[in-house]
């Protein structure tokens, strides 16, 4: 099954929308999270996204996807991507989705048994998800 | 084609967490599986597409499978969702 690791700057936000996407797509689909930096402040950490990367492709053959928050977050996911191992990496897919809708959807999808490429088309298309949807 | 009217039971409609639930049971049977709402049809197997029904509480929706297993989806579909969905009334 692919796993899903949540990159944000805030520790808080990140665990509370690993909470949300456990609820919603259940507990069978590996959610990693790297929030915040290793002394608990606002931002990224290069080496907790690479932990938290290794931990989700280790448990999830098929693949990871990756969702992130903005700004710097780009940049220490680069540098966490660079020091993995080639064919590690290759099993990474960084998505373009918005965070929280995003998260949601790619882990549902992922619950179901859909490949790395079905899940990030998913978490792309949660981009176009209305937020009040018309009835 | 096998189909089967719902009423939605739950006070906040078809939202994320029981579309959710929609997702994964559909998911496990290789029939096709639409649900018709308002005029509109989704796949009952992708997540946005549902939510994208914005389906209201107390609304009607039909569900309707084609392929080998079919009825059975339908069956499995109604029992699960019981809680969600309220009870169904099938339409041969």
């Amino acid at each position: 099954m692919v796993g899903l690791v949540l990159i944000s700057h805030s520790d808080t936000l990140a665990t509370g929308l690993r909470d949300m996407v456990v609820q919603v797509a259940g507990t069978d689909v590996a959610v990693g999270i790297a929030g915040g930096t290793d002394d608990g402040r606002l931002g990224t950490s290069a080496p907790r996204i690479s932990a938290a990367l290794r931990s989700a492709l280790a448990g999830s053959p098929e693949g990871v996807i990756v969702l992130l928050d903005l700004g710097s977050a780009a940049l220490s996911l680069e540098l966490a991507l660079e020091d993995l191992d080639p064919a590690d990496r290759d099993r990474v897919r960084v998505s373009e989705g918005p965070l929280v809708e995003g998260a949601v959807l790619a882990a549902v999808q992922a619950s179901v048994g859909a490949s790395l490429a079905e899940v990030e088309a998913a978490a792309a298309a949660a981009a176009t998800l209305a937020k009040i949807p018309k009835a | 084609m096998p189909e089967l009217t719902l009423v939605v039971a739950d006070p906040a409609g078809l939202h994320a967490r029981p579309a959710a639930r929609f997702v994964q049971a559909a998911s496990r049977f290789e029939c096709q599986i639409v649900i018709r709402h308002g005029g509109r049809e989704a796949d009952a197997k992708s997540l946005i597409a549902l939510l994208g029904l914005a389906i209201r509480p107390s609304s009607e929706i039909v569900l309707a499978a084609e392929g080998p297993d079919s009825e059975a989806a339908l069956a499995a579909l109604a029992t699960e969702l019981a809680p969600y969905l309220g009870s169904p009334t099938l339409t041969p």
